[in-house]
């Protein structure tokens, strides 16, 4: 974010008094990276781009209904972008076909999370790279469960039939997965 | 349910991953817990944020923030 450049909660106060331009700013500045949200669960560039266009819109419709003292803007509206792509998911009965896609996924590489970050990229402080380094330090099947889970809005007993794995240990993996994602970014939390 | 449990079910629901049966016992102890479980919530939320934040961003239509616009635009002249 450029010096001197509104912050998330001042765009949000903004949008909050009903100011397009406060929306406007508040879009360019996540229209990126909620969009790849929502791809990552839909898989579809038409369809992410009418869901991106009515997130923003329920952003401005619920503007009201954030409170700084919950959390920040951008984890509130990552937690709405997240549940209306898993919602969008579910009515269009894309499932089925999504679900194969991630199946083949699944098979050709444990999903883009896996280590892949070099320690040239770290040094640029690139802040995607270190939290995709905090989350390559997982297990594979931890990062799997997560994925799961958030990406695919899957419960704990749908990843373990899925992934044939007893409903205990999903648990497990994605409480010790999600526990050691935590304490990395609480650690990661002045360069971030 | 201890602190640490309760913590432990807070990161699950964060990301959505917590199950019927376990939303009402997690419900009971964020009474319980009062302020310090609302705080612990919030915090939970980097994780979700740093989910969104580890993805690639994508390139939007252009003509999406038009129409988000124009959108909005008609709402509040109505």
């Amino acid at each position: 974010m450029p010096s001197g450049a509104p912050s998330d909660l001042e765009l949000m106060e903004g949008i909050q008094r009903e100011d397009p331009e406060a929306l406007s700013q508040l879009y360019d500045r996540y229209n990126g990276i909620l969009k790849a949200l929502i791809l990552r669960v839909i898989h579809n560039e038409a369809e992410a781009d009418d869901l991106l266009q009515e997130i923003f819109m329920e952003i401005w419709n619920q503007a009201k209904n954030f409170s700084a003292q919950r959390g920040k803007p951008l984890g509130w509206m990552v937690t709405l972008a997240r549940r209306r792509a898993i919602d969008g998911l579910r009515k269009k009965q894309a499932y089925a076909r999504a679900e194969e896609r991630l199946q083949q996924e699944t098979e050709q590489q444990p999903e883009a999370w896996v280590h892949n970050s070099t320690e040239e990229e770290i040094l640029d402080g690139d802040r995607r790279v270190l939290i995709r380094r905090v989350i390559g330090v997982l297990p594979p099947a931890q990062q799997q469960a997560i994925e799961l889970a958030f990406f695919r809005g899957m419960s704990q007993r749908e990843i373990a039939a899925k992934t044939n794995t007893p409903l205990g240990t999903v648990k497990t993996r994605l409480e010790l997965g999600l526990k050691k994602i935590y304490d990395g970014l609480k650690e990661l939390r002045d360069e971030l | 349910m201890s602190f640490e449990e309760f913590q432990n079910r807070a990161r699950l629901f964060v990301v959505g991953a917590l199950e019927p049966d376990e939303m009402a016992e997690f419900e009971n102890a964020r009474r319980e817990f009062g302020e310090k479980a609302e705080a612990f919530i919030s915090e939970c939320y980097s994780l979700s944020e740093a989910f969104a934040l580890s993805l690639k961003p994508a390139k939007a239509s252009d003509q999406i923030k038009a129409r988000l616009m124009e959108m909005v635009k008609n709402r509040q002249a109505h």
